[in-house]
């Protein structure tokens, strides 16, 4: 198994966050995670990247066969996992190419430039780091810094938030093209599963409340009871009991 | 960094001994010491008769940079340099302008009034960079006194600091004139104690002041920062600190002066801590903790 999470349990600020989280990504695949506000989305992929604001209690991440529960986030991702943020911190006094040919330094092998494939106005490499970005702005500067990582596993936390049509369609051709066609693993991480029309996820997960409820091959059906029922509906499914 | 280049207009000098000085057309260069005897005029600048530094005189506009190189090579030296740059009316200069110990380790002292004189509608860009060792004491006096619509650019960067760096600033606004300084500070084991004072003497004077100061390990950095209006004149100071190491202390005075109803004078002070958000978020970009906190203060000191 490319990644696998076993029984993930981990707290912030002396809550318990998630609840025993199970999730096993293959080589190549591509996945979608998918629930309400404040589930534990973004908490499990900041804890997946290593971030050391969380405390694991209890569980192991296992990747490419290592685990990696301990390990600081810069191993991690020089080990391949690259994680998009959905709310990134502004780096001030730092521009977006400085930070690219930064990330560029550190990495072996081919270095990879995508800024004329992404630059939104022509200036967004020009600017500090996050500092004034529209929303839009901050997804594309994110898939930007990620590519540039020459990743593996490849998360991306609500990437599809605050684009419009045509920028999430133009994001998602993007994502096809440098990720899903060469095989990168990918999770996505969506509260309103739009992104997932254009990806067409192999298999779809539903969080509630810190932990996985569902797991579903057909996306098109869980977008579909979402849409009509809410996450609601989810919470009086048979599987949440278990 | 200030660099010798055959076309700019050079004073370079190491411990005591003028190493080079090379003059180009309308701009007179000479030793402190010479130009106390062969120019009266500028003994009302120096006040007494000084021992070693440069004396700088644009009479002509220059089509080339300024730049002077100090340095001290030689262990235990004690630097007294008084320097002296003119700018005549009308013109407009730019100097790099460079202090340093050649070695971290040469327990130096360097000690610097200097006095730069700009005349009416004179402009300057002074960029000063100091570079000094973990044992120096270091001690610039100087004072900006800016005629009428003059304007003046001063940068201050020091990113290896010495041991003890008292650094003092004086800017004299006259009518319409504009002072632009801007502080940059990378403490590390050092004891820092800097002061500037802005006076807006002149009517419709303008003078803004950006202090950038990182207090790294065993730190202590006093800044105390002013300006005085003594006209209907606008002041502005930006004082921030950055304080990464718990064994460092920083210090921030910035103090407002209005002796003019008319005058307009603000500030804005702040000293914060490296922000783990940030940090984490450059770390899941791959880079260590310790590049993550460089590439942070970069951009501190770097922003405007």
């Amino acid at each position: 198994m490319f990644l696998e999470i076993k029984n993930l349990k981990v707290k912030g600020n002396g809550q318990e966050i998630l609840k025993g989280v199970n999730l096993k990504i293959k080589k190549g695949e591509c996945q979608a995670l998918l629930g309400p506000n404040a589930s534990g989305k973004s908490t499990f992929v900041q804890v997946i990247a290593g971030n050391p604001k969380y405390q694991i209690s209890r569980g192991k991440i296992i990747f490419r066969g290592k685990e990696i529960t301990k390990l600081p986030p810069e191993k991690r991702t020089k080990l391949g996992i690259a994680l998009a943020w959905q709310n990134p911190p502004a780096i001030k006094g730092i521009r977006l190419d400085r930070l690219l040919k930064k990330i560029n330094l550190g990495l072996k092998g081919p270095k990879r430039k995508f800024g004329s494939k992404l630059d939104f106005d022509g200036n967004l490499l020009s600017r500090q780091v996050n500092l004034d970005f529209s929303g839009g702005e901050k997804k594309m500067s994110e898939l930007l810094q990620v590519l540039s990582l020459n990743p593996q596993l490849v998360i991306l936390d609500e990437i599809d938030s605050g684009l419009d049509i045509k920028r999430l369609e133009k994001m998602a051709r993007l994502i096809r093209k440098e990720l899903i066609n060469k095989k990168i693993a990918l999770l996505l991480i969506t509260h309103s599963g739009t992104i997932l029309r254009f990806l067409k996820p192999q298999l779809t997960n539903v969080m509630l409340d810190g932990k996985i409820i569902c797991r579903e091959k057909n996306y098109q059906k869980v977008l579909r009871v979402i849409k009509k029922y809410g996450y609601d509906k989810c919470k009086k499914c048979p599987l949440w009991a278990s | 960094m200030a660099m010798i280049n055959a076309k700019n207009a050079h004073y370079g000098q190491v411990d005591h001994k003028v190493e080079n000085i090379s003059e180009r057309k309308g701009v007179i260069i000479l030793p402190s010491p010479q130009a106390w005897q062969k120019l009266n005029w500028t003994r009302k600048y120096f006040q007494k008769k000084p021992k070693e530094g440069y004396f700088i005189w644009v009479k002509e506009q220059p089509l080339f940079s300024l730049t002077t190189c100090i340095a001290i090579a030689s262990k235990k030296v004690s630097q007294h340099l008084n320097n002296l740059l003119v700018i005549e009316k009308n013109i407009k200069a730019k100097a790099n302008v460079v202090c340093r110990a050649v070695r971290s380790n040469l327990d130096c002292l360097h000690r610097a009034q200097g006095k730069l004189i700009l005349k009416e509608k004179a402009s300057l860009e002074y960029n000063h960079f100091h570079q000094w060792g973990q044992k120096d004491l270091v001690n610039p006096d100087y004072q900006f006194i800016l005629g009428k619509d003059s304007q003046l650019i001063y940068n201050y960067k020091n990113l290896a600091p010495p041991k003890n760096l008292q650094l003092k600033t004086a800017v004299y606004n006259d009518d319409n004139a504009s002072a632009n300084l801007k502080f940059i500070i990378n403490a590390l084991n050092s004891k820092i104690n800097l002061k500037d004072t802005v006076f807006l003497k002149g009517k419709n004077s303008q003078g803004i002041v950006n202090l950038r100061l990182v207090g790294r390990q065993k730190s202590r950095i006093e800044a105390v920062s002013e300006i005085f209006a003594q006209a209907p004149a606008k002041g502005h100071l930006d004082c921030q600190g950055l304080l990464v190491s718990s064994d460092s202390v920083i210090s921030l005075a910035p103090k407002l002066v209005c002796q003019n109803k008319k005058a307009q004078l603000t500030h804005e002070a702040s000293i914060g801590k490296i922000s783990e958000e940030e940090l984490n978020y450059l770390r899941t970009r791959g880079l260590s903790e310790k590049e993550a906190i460089n590439l942070i203060i970069t951009g501190f000191l770097d922003d405007n």
